[in-house]
């Protein structure tokens, strides 16, 4: 019936076992259940966020100055993808975890690892199942921006797929973190417990320790929710992305170091040390990234354009010591006003606080507490303000450059749009699911099955 | 690392293998060999050590000692997989999927033909059941499906625990003449059975296993010697050695 002794398989082709990965996500329940319940969420989120904007229209109706304030990133966009985020916390965990979980419950894993395919292949697979199951959420998602498009209201392409991108990447790395726990755990209870705690526990980092002085600061960082952030800011952050696909091929290579069951627990150990120390390697890399993009419509991460053109024109390296302890809310303010804008704008930034590794309160008797030092070219200035309006002009001024001439036409004009949202919870609590219930439906039904196979076989 | 086909009869040969679970000794030093084309039977009560030792031998499960030989070179975890195929009990594998996916899954892998995964399924009768989900499926039938995979897969060794439970009298047998079918076409089965009848209407040799130790191994006439007992059956030779 079979060739003996030779007939030795090395390597199989990828697409059976992909179509495999593909059916397990779509044939349980998780998926199709976070699909149902990510319908109230995002839709409620959108009818708000909607309604909302609305009745700021209406306002800036009245007031025209009120509309140039209104963007559809903050006014829509982010809180519709809310709920999307929402889903990945709570509930895509648990369709990632199926992926694995159930083969090892089962003991379909034992034969899993038989099949000839590398362990690496093995999970690229399932992480691409993931990504797809990912993906029909951020499409369910997605759809709240078609509805908006067809209520007349505007969307600037680039900080839309910024901010899709991120929450794509998020999906993705809980999803790699909730296979790396389900090839650690031996059920699928076990692995959701842990991935919950790195989802959950990333809102109490949060909670309790943003803005912490030290290493509870640093601590905070940790937390997977602060990786969204520059994305719902309109930042496209190099650093950022590089560290966040680190993260995910390096739970990614986790898993499949703890996949086999054959391999000894101490060898798995000692395979982990390395993934953790080449991912934590690239990540602390990325840290040192510090390019970023804003790609933002109002440009609101950078300074008027002729302030850009006029920054970027400066070669010299721009020293700035700050004499305020990080949590400093006026550091918070310094930063966001004006550092991470002139690290953007000019090419050669370096920024040292002068209090590092103090507390605000210690530091906050010295009598250069709160000064801010900008040395350009040989030349230094101090000032304690916190606005762009002061400071550029002081750096001009080291420089011996005149301030720059606005360039008309630039200001951004917002976008209200009084609409009414109504019609969009019928798609949401209506439509959409249905589409939902359809598909599940199809996926649910039986293959057809060859005429020859259900009939006596022919010769082998 | 090429493996060179032999004349000799020994494909593979186990030497000193041992498992620990804590301060229980799950196996201990399990050496014996298995020849091309047989059907070996590894015999033992339930706790024996069996499915432990099919698990070593596939690496699925870490060993403590000891080595596996395939044609007399040393056989390492990663390669495994190319030689031999171990059929887990108790398993049903991926329980949402319909039982025509799943096979045609391994056909696909293993690049089996139409006519041969036709044939595959018919040997074992599972045609009436290709459209229900795995998990729909009686202890039986789902007994069929694994043996399907397995005889889907081409590596030479097929190693299969309790192949047999689920089947009645009838469906055994015939069970049986399909395992023989494809011993007879030149693959190699190890088979582990509790049930003593079974084994001795199947299996060429015998591994007699009791507390993770090998008591005896040889034919059914070299284990009555080795028993001291010339006229009994393999139920008495079992009691007599272990």
């Amino acid at each position: 019936m079979r060739s003996p002794e030779t007939a030795v398989v090395h390597r199989a082709p990828m697409r059976p076992l992909l179509g495999k990965e593909l059916r397990e996500v779509a044939s349980g329940r998780a998926l199709w259940t976070m699909l149902l319940i990510l319908c109230p969420l995002v839709g409620y989120s959108f009818f708000q966020a909607v309604s909302l904007y609305d009745e700021a229209s209406a306002a800036a109706a009245e007031s025209p100055v009120l509309g140039s304030g209104l963007s559809p990133l903050d006014g829509i966009l982010v809180p519709t993808f809310g709920g999307l985020y929402l889903a990945a916390t709570l509930l895509f965990p648990f369709v990632a975890i199926r992926t694995l979980g159930r083969e090892k419950e089962s003991g379909a894993l034992a034969l899993l690892v038989q099949l000839p395919y590398r362990i690496p292949g093995l999970i690229v697979a399932k992480m691409t199942a993931i990504f797809a199951g990912w993906l029909a959420a951020v499409l369910c998602a997605a759809s709240a921006l078609v509805v908006w498009l067809a209520m007349g209201g505007h969307l600037y392409l680039p900080e839309t797929l910024d901010l899709v991108s991120g929450h794509v990447l998020y999906g993705l790395l809980v999803g790699a973190i909730a296979l790396f726990s389900a090839s650690i755990s031996d059920s699928a209870a076990t692995a959701a417990i842990i991935t919950l705690a790195f989802t959950i526990g990333s809102w109490v980092l949060d909670f309790a320790l943003v803005g912490q002085p030290g290493m509870l600061g640093w601590i905070s960082q940790l937390s997977l929710t602060q990786t969204l952030r520059p994305f719902e800011q309109g930042l496209l952050s190099a650093g950022l992305l590089l560290g966040m696909l680190a993260a995910i091929c390096g739970f990614a290579a986790l898993a499949a170091v703890w996949l086999h069951p054959g391999v000894r627990v101490s060898t798995k150990m000692a395979r982990s040390a390395v993934c953790v120390s080449i991912a934590a390697a690239v990540i602390g890399l990325s840290t040192q990234v510090g390019r970023s993009v804003d790609v933002t419509e109002d440009r609101r991460n950078s300074f008027p354009a002729a302030d850009q053109l006029a920054l970027a024109e400066l070669r010299e390296p721009l020293i700035i010591t700050v004499h305020l302890a990080p949590e400093d809310p006026r550091y918070v303010d310094l930063r966001r006003n004006v550092l991470a804008k002139l690290e953007r704008a000019m090419p050669h930034v370096t920024i040292r606080l002068a209090t590092s590794g103090q507390s605000m309160v210690g530091s906050a008797s010295e009598d250069a507490y709160g000064e801010v030092e900008y040395t350009y070219d040989g030349r230094s200035d101090k000032s304690r303000s916190t606005s762009h309006r002061e400071i550029l002009p002081l750096i001009y001024a080291l420089a011996g450059r005149p301030i720059p001439e606005p360039i008309p036409g630039q200001d951004y004009p917002g976008y209200p749009l009084i609409a009414n949202a109504s019609p969009a919870l019928a798609w949401f609590l209506g439509g959409l699911p249905l589409l939902i219930v359809i598909a599940w439906w199809r996926s649910c039904r039986p293959p057809y099955v060859a005429l020859h196979l259900t009939k006596d076989g022919g010769p082998a | 690392m090429t493996m060179a086909i032999t004349s000799s009869p020994v494909l593979m040969q186990l030497a000193g293998l041992a498992k620990r679970f804590g301060d229980q000794h799950a196996l201990s030093d399990i050496s014996f060999t298995v020849n091309a084309g047989e059907v070996l039977g590894l015999i033992g009560p339930n706790g024996a050590g069996k499915t432990t030792l099919m698990q070593a031998i596939a690496g699925t499960l870490p060993t403590d000692a000891g080595h596996i030989l395939w044609r007399g070179i040393p056989l390492p975890l990663p390669r495994r997989r190319q030689f031999l195929f171990y059929l887990p009990d108790g398993v049903r594998p991926w329980e949402d999927q319909y039982v025509a996916r799943v096979t045609e899954l391994f056909a696909a892998i293993y690049g089996r033909s139409q006519a041969v995964l036709a044939q595959t399924i018919h040997s074992l009768g599972l045609a009436p059941v290709l459209r229900k989900r795995v998990v729909e499926l009686s202890k039986g039938y789902a007994r069929r499906l694994l043996l399907a995979l397995a005889l889907l897969t081409p590596q030479p060794l097929l190693l299969m625990d309790e192949p047999f439970d689920g089947f009645d009298l009838r469906q055994t047998r015939d069970i049986m003449n399909v395992l023989r079918e494809v011993a007879g076409a030149g693959r190699t089965l190890v088979l582990a059975i509790h049930q003593l009848r079974d084994a001795a209407r199947v299996c060429d040799r015998f591994v007699l296993l009791a507390e993770g130790r090998v008591r005896g191994v040889g034919t059914l006439a070299q284990l009555r010697a080795q028993a001291g007992t010339p006229a009994s059956d393999l139920e008495d030779v079992f009691l007599a050695l272990t």
